[in-house]
């Protein structure tokens, strides 16, 4: 999986690219953690524009829950955009989408 | 094309290869690519607790997995030689917790049996068996 990090508006946008499976959750989790620290130092928003994303599992949804409490904890905002099809069944089955902020798209997000 | 089937070690790094399997029984059975991320994910969850907790004195299960198509769905099963356990007795994860309640063990088979339509546990002679179904209906 490929991970890229933008600076957008201000705004720390992580765009996730391909399958975010157990092999890739380390690797994606340790670069969400250096986007927030960024992040935190700005005060910066939070985004993850998931509009590449084409596969999560539950080793995925582990990130985006230790993403959600490590922004919470810093105070920033943090939301989610972009979602695909088979992404969200997985966000909604699990109740997250009702512990993370999801937008329709990445402008939707930086908005809010 | 009726039915495959493949083997593997139950670790980790062999988790692409079982994807593999499953995406080449796809595409040669000419079923719509949409459907397919509930049996990836399925597969991935399942796999992934024989890795996590399979093992037992130095011993690594061996793990073989079976797709069929039957009547308008997908059968798959996933079966390990490893100790008995029965992954639907796994504690039922609350989905409406608040973020600072949430725990994720417990997910991946939560999430199994929401995205099947049918998923069976039984223990057949030395091997740990699972049998999911779906029908593949847009």
């Amino acid at each position: 999986m490929n991970v890229r990090v933008e600076t957008v508006e201000g705004a720390r946008v992580v765009v996730p690219e391909g399958r975010l499976d157990f092999g890739a959750a380390t690797g994606f989790q340790a670069q969400l953690e250096q986007a927030i620290a960024d992040a935190g130092q700005a005060g910066a928003p939070v985004v993850i524009d998931c509009n590449a994303l084409d596969y999560v599992s539950s080793a995925g949804l582990r990130v985006f829950l230790l993403a959600a409490r490590e922004t919470q904890r810093r105070k920033l905002k943090f939301s989610l955009c972009a979602l695909k099809p088979a992404v969200r069944e997985v966000f909604e089955l699990s109740g997250f989408t009702r512990i993370i902020a999801v937008h329709a798209d990445r402008a939707a997000a930086l908005a809010h | 094309m009726n039915g495959r089937h493949t083997g593997v070690r139950s670790d980790a790094a062999n988790l692409p290869t079982l994807t593999n399997f499953l995406q080449e029984f796809w595409s040669a059975a000419e079923l719509p690519p949409a459907l397919a991320p509930p049996f990836e994910l399925a597969l991935e969850e399942i796999f992934i607790n024989v890795v996590t907790h399979g093992s037992y004195n130095g011993n690594v299960p061996w793990v073989e997995v079976s797709l069929d198509l039957a009547e308008g769905g997908v059968t798959m099963t996933v079966e390990d030689d490893g100790p008995p356990f029965d992954p639907l007795t796994l504690p039922v994860p609350d989905v409406a917790a608040p973020l600072g309640e949430r725990r994720v063990g417990g997910l991946g088979v939560y999430l199994v049996r929401h995205m099947m339509d049918v998923v069976t546990y039984a223990r057949v002679g030395t091997r740990n068996q699972l049998r999911m179904t779906k029908r593949l209906t847009p």
